[in-house]
C-alpha cells in the first residue's frame, strides 16, 4: 500500500480503515479523552470564574471518591453493584445524626436523637458504620454473580432508600436532617468553600492512594484473578469469598467516607439524595471513565460533573431539564460504549 | 474459619429460613383469625397488584428465557405504554388539560413504526414476492409500504382527537384478514368439495363484510377512544422493543462476551428513555383518564374495584394467550428451541433474528399493557418503569425464572406478600418487603417456586 503522501490517499485511508487511521495519526483514545476532559475543566474555570469552579470541584471530589470505591468492586473484582448509593447514604446519615446541632429546633416531626459530635469524630464512625452494613450485606450477597448480583444490588439500594425514608425515629424521613456540622479542628473551622474543597481533595488523594496500593498489591492481583476466573483461583487455594467480602467492605467504607463529606458539605440531607437513580449514574460514571483504572474513575467523575455544569450554561436547554438532559446523554453514552468500547474511555477490563 | 462458619450458616440457612417463614405464616394465620375481614381486603389488594406483576413477569420471563440476558428496556416499555395512553388521551384527563402534542415524538414514533412494518413485511408476507420481482421494484415496494405505514402512524398520532375514526379502517382491515383466513381454513375442513377459488372468494367476501361492520361500529362508538389508545400505545411500545433488538441488541450480542454488556447497554436505553419522557411530560405524577369499573364491588365485606377484577382477567387471558402461543404453534416451538440453544436452532433452519425480534415485540407489549393497567390503577410518572421492571424481575425470579407458570404464580405471590407484609408495617415499606423476599428466595431457593426444567 502506498504511503499517505498526498491528501487524497490520506482520505482514502480514513475511509478504508478509520480505526487504523486514528491510531496511526491521532494517538490513542485514552490520551484524547484525558486531554479533552482536562482542557474542558480549565476552559470552564476560566469561563465561570474560580468561585464557581471551587463548588464544582467539591462535587467532583465527592463523585470521584464514590467512583473510585465502586471501581474497586466493579472494575477490579468484576461485581456490578448498583447499590453503592446505599453505603453513601449510611455514611451521610451517620455524620448527620452524630453532628447535627441538638439546639436546632426540630420542626414538625418527632425529635430524633442528636449527639452534637464534632465532624472529625463522626467521620470515622460513618466509615465504620458503612463498613459494618457492608459486612452484613456482603455475607448475604457473596454467593451471587453477574446479572443476579445486579438485581440484588438494586434491591439493596431500594431497601436502603426505604429505610432512610421510613425509619422516621432516626432519620426524620422525608423532612431530612438540618444543621449538620461543618468540619472544625480545635478552633479552626473549615467553613470556607476553598477549605472544604481542599479537605475533599485530600481525602480523594488518600482514597486514590489506598486504591492504588490495594490494586498493585498481591491482594489486588487475587481480585483480578477472581474477576477473570473465580474457580481457577480457588484451585490455587485462595478463598474467593473472603477476598470479595474484604474488597466489598473496603469499598463501602470509602463510599461511607464520601457520604460523610457530602452531608457536611450540604449541611442538609434528605432521602432524595440517595435515590436509586444516583446509583445508576454512578455506575455509568465508572464505566464511562474506565473499568479497572484509577485514572479512569477520576476522568469519569470529572466528565460527569462537567457535563452537567456545561449543560447548565447551554442557551438552548432550559435549566429545569439539565438533570434529565445529562441522563439522556449518559444513557446514550453507555449504549455507545457497550457497542464500541466496553472497557470505558481509559479502562483495562472489558465487561 | 469465617468460611466454615459461612458454609455452616448456609447449610442450616435453608432450614432456618423455612422455619422463619413458617413462623411468619403462622403469625399471619393468627392475624387472619383475629380479623378475617381485614385479611380478605389484603388478599383482594394482593390479587389486584399481583395481576400487574404477573403480566410483567410473564413478558420478562419470555424474553429472558429466549435470549438469556436481562433486557432493562422492559421498564421503559411499561412507561411508554402508560405515557402513550396519556399522550393520546390527555384531552380526556381532567387534571391535565394542556397541549402535549409534540411533532418530534410523533415523527420519531412514525419512523420507528414505518421501519418495523417495512421489515416485518420484508421477512413475512412479502418474502415470497422477492424472487419474482426485480430487485429495485421490490425495494421500492417495501419502502413505499413502510412510508405509508409511517404516514398513517403520523396522522393518527397528530390527531388523537379523531382516534377512533382514524384507527377504525386499520382495525377493520385487521379483523377482515383474521376472519378471512380463519374462514378459509374452516371451509377447507368443512367443505372440501368446493374449489379453492370458490373458497377464497367466499372467505374474502365474508371477511371483508365482518371487517367493514367492525370498522363502522368502531368509528361510531363513543367510548372506544380510550381503549383504542391502549391498543395503539401497546403496539408502539412493542415496535420500539422490536426496533431496539433488530437495530441495536443484535449487533451487540454478536460481539458481547458476557450478559453484563447487554444489561448495561439496556440500562443506558432505560436511562435515556426515562429521562426523555420526563423532559417531554414533566416528572410529576399524572392521572390517566377514568375508565369503566371505578366503582367498588363488595364481596363479604371487602372491597375491590371493578377495574382491578378486569386487570386480573387480563393477566389470566395474557397467560392463556402466551401458553397457547408457546405450546401450540410452530412459532412457539421455535421460541422454545431458541431458548434451549440458539446455535442449534439456527442450524436447523429457524430464522432466529425474526423469531427473537417478535419475542421482543411481545415482551414489550406485555410490559406496556402492565404499565397501562397500573397507570389507570394509580397514576403515571416517568420513574414508574424502573420500579415495575424490578417488580417483574423479582416476580419472575420468585416464580422460577424462565418458567411461564412460575411467572404468573410469582406475580400473584409477590402481590400477596407485599400486601400481607405491610399489615404490621406502614405501606411505604412495600418495595423493601419485595426485595427482602427476593433476597431470601435467591439465598435459599435460587431456582424459585417452579424451576425451569
Amino acid at each position: 500500500m502506498l504511503e499517505g503522501s498526498s491528501l487524497q490517499s490520506g482520505w482514502r485511508r480514513l475511509l478504508d480503515d478509520p480505526r487504523g487511521f486514528c491510531v496511526a495519526h491521532l494517538g490513542s483514545i485514552e490520551l484524547w479523552a484525558t486531554a479533552v476532559v482536562i482542557g474542558w475543566a480549565f476552559a470552564f474555570m476560566l469561563w465561570q470564574g474560580v468561585g464557581f469552579a471551587i463548588t464544582v470541584g467539591t462535587v467532583f471530589g465527592i463523585w470521584a471518591i464514590l467512583a473510585l470505591s465502586l471501581n474497586l468492586v466493579l472494575g477490579f473484582t468484576g461485581l456490578l453493584s448498583v447499590g453503592h448509593i446505599g453505603f453513601f447514604g449510611v455514611g451521610a446519615y451517620a455524620v448527620a445524626i452524630l453532628t447535627s446541632d441538638p439546639a436546632y429546633e426540630q420542626l414538625r416531626t418527632e425529635a430524633i436523637p442528636t449527639y452534637g459530635w464534632s465532624f472529625f469524630a463522626a467521620l470515622p464512625v460513618s466509615v465504620l458504620a458503612a463498613g459494618l452494613v457492608a459486612l452484613a450485606v456482603g455475607i448475604a450477597f457473596n454467593r451471587f454473580r453477574d446479572d443476579i448480583y445486579v438485581l440484588v444490588s438494586f434491591g439493596f439500594a431500594i431497601i436502603a432508600y426505604n429505610v432512610f425514608l421510613n425509619w422516621r425515629g432516626v432519620t426524620r424521613g422525608a423532612f431530612g436532617i438540618h444543621e449538620i456540622a461543618t468540619p472544625a479542628i480545635g478552633g479552626w473551622v473549615l467553613d470556607g468553600e476553598l477549605e472544604f474543597l481542599l479537605l475533599v481533595l485530600s481525602f480523594l488523594g488518600l482514597v486514590a492512594l489506598v486504591s492504588y496500593f490495594l490494586v498493585t498489591s498481591s491482594f489486588g492481583r487475587v481480585l483480578t484473578a477472581i474477576r477473570e476466573d473465580e474457580t481457577a483461583i480457588e484451585v490455587f487455594g485462595y478463598r474467593a469469598t473472603h477476598f470479595k467480602l474484604s474488597i466489598w467492605v473496603i469499598s463501602a467504607m470509602m463510599a461511607g467516607l464520601a457520604g460523610g463529606l457530602f452531608a457536611s458539605w450540604t449541611s442538609f440531607i434528605d432521602p432524595n439524595s440517595f435515590l436509586l437513580l444516583e446509583s445508576v449514574l454512578l455506575v455509568s460514571i465508572v464505566i464511562l471513565g474506565g473499568l479497572a483504572s484509577i485514572r479512569g474513575s477520576l476522568l469519569g467523575a470529572m466528565a460527569f460533573v462537567l457535563l452537567e455544569e456545561g449543560m447548565r450554561f447551554l442557551p438552548f436547554i432550559p435549566t429545569e431539564y439539565v438533570g434529565q438532559g445529562r441522563q439522556v446523554v449518559l444513557g446514550i453514552m453507555l449504549v455507545l460504549l457497550m457497542l464500541y468500547r466496553p472497557q470505558g474511555l481509559v479502562g483495562r477490563y472489558r465487561l | 474459619m469465617i468460611g466454615n462458619a459461612l458454609a455452616a450458616l448456609r447449610d442450616q440457612g435453608r432450614l432456618a429460613a423455612l422455619g422463619l417463614s413458617l413462623l411468619v405464616i403462622a403469625y399471619l394465620a393468627w392475624k387472619v383469625g383475629q380479623s378475617p375481614q381485614q385479611a380478605l381486603q389484603f388478599a383482594f389488594n394482593g390479587l389486584a397488584v399481583g395481576a400487574i406483576y404477573a403480566l410483567l413477569a410473564m413478558g420478562f420471563t419470555l424474553v429472558y428465557s429466549t435470549v438469556w440476558f436481562f433486557d432493562l428496556y422492559y421498564g421503559a416499555a411499561a412507561t411508554l405504554g402508560a405515557y402513550g395512553v396519556f399522550y393520546l388521551r390527555s384531552s380526556d384527563a381532567l387534571y391535565s388539560r394542556y397541549e402535549v402534542a409534540n411533532p418530534v415524538i410523533n415523527g420519531v414514533l412514525a419512523v420507528v413504526a414505518g421501519c418495523v412494518v417495512a421489515w416485518l413485511l420484508h421477512v413475512g408476507p412479502m418474502a415470497r414476492l422477492q424472487p419474482k420481482l426485480p430487485d429495485n421494484a421490490y425495494r421500492a415496494l417495501v419502502s413505499l409500504l413502510g412510508i405509508a405505514a409511517a404516514g398513517y402512524t403520523l396522522a393518527v398520532l397528530s390527531f388523537p382527537e379523531h382516534l377512533r375514526v382514524l384507527l377504525a379502517p386499520a382495525v377493520g382491515a385487521a379483523a377482515a384478514i383474521v376472519v378471512g383466513m380463519f374462514l378459509f381454513g374452516l371451509l377447507e375442513r368443512l367443505a372440501a368439495g368446493l374449489g379453492s377459488g370458490v373458497r377464497a372468494i367466499a372467505a374474502t367476501l365474508a371477511g371483508s363484510g365482518v371487517g367493514a361492520v367492525i370498522g363502522y361500529l368502531l368509528a361510531g362508538a363513543e367510548g372506544a377512544d380510550l381503549y383504542l389508545s391502549w391498543l395503539l400505545s401497546c403496539l408502539l411500545a412493542g415496535s420500539v422493543g422490536l426496533a431496539l433488538y433488530r437495530g441495536l441488541y443484535i449487533h451487540m450480542r454478536a460481539r458481547a462476551k458476557s450478559p453484563l454488556i447487554m444489561l448495561v447497554a439496556s440500562l443506558g436505553v432505560l436511562l435515556s428513555l426515562t429521562a426523555f419522557i420526563s423532559i417531554a411530560f414533566e416528572s410529576a405524577p399524572r392521572p390517566l383518564p377514568a375508565t369503566f369499573g371505578s366503582a367498588s364491588i363488595t364481596i363479604a365485606g371487602a372491597y375491590i374495584k371493578g377495574f382491578n377484577v378486569f386487570a386480573i382477567g387480563v393477566a389470566l387471558l395474557g397467560f392463556a394467550a402466551l401458553w397457547l402461543m408457546l405450546r401450540k404453534t410452530t412459532f412457539g416451538r421455535a421460541v422454545r428451541a431458541i431458548g434451549d440453544d440458539e446455535q442449534v436452532a439456527r442450524v436447523v433452519g429457524i430464522n432466529t433474528v425474526v423469531v427473537v425480534s417478535i419475542v421482543f415485540f411481545i415482551g414489550a407489549v406485555y410490559a406496556a399493557l402492565a404499565g397501562v393497567l397500573s397507570g389507570h390503577d394509580t397514576a403515571i410518572q416517568p420513574r414508574m418503569g424502573l420500579l415495575l421492571l424490578l417488580k417483574g424481575w423479582i416476580a419472575s425470579v420468585v416464580g422460577g425464572i424462565g418458567n411461564l407458570y412460575g411467572a404468573i404464580l410469582g406475580g400473584f405471590v409477590l402481590g400477596m406478600v407485599e400486601q400481607f407484609g405491610i399489615w404490621d408495617l406502614a405501606g411505604e415499606w412495600r418495595d423493601a418487603i419485595a426485595f427482602v423476599l427476593l433476597i431470601l428466595f435467591l439465598s435459599f431457593w435460587p431456582n424459585g417456586l417452579l424451576p425451569r426444567k
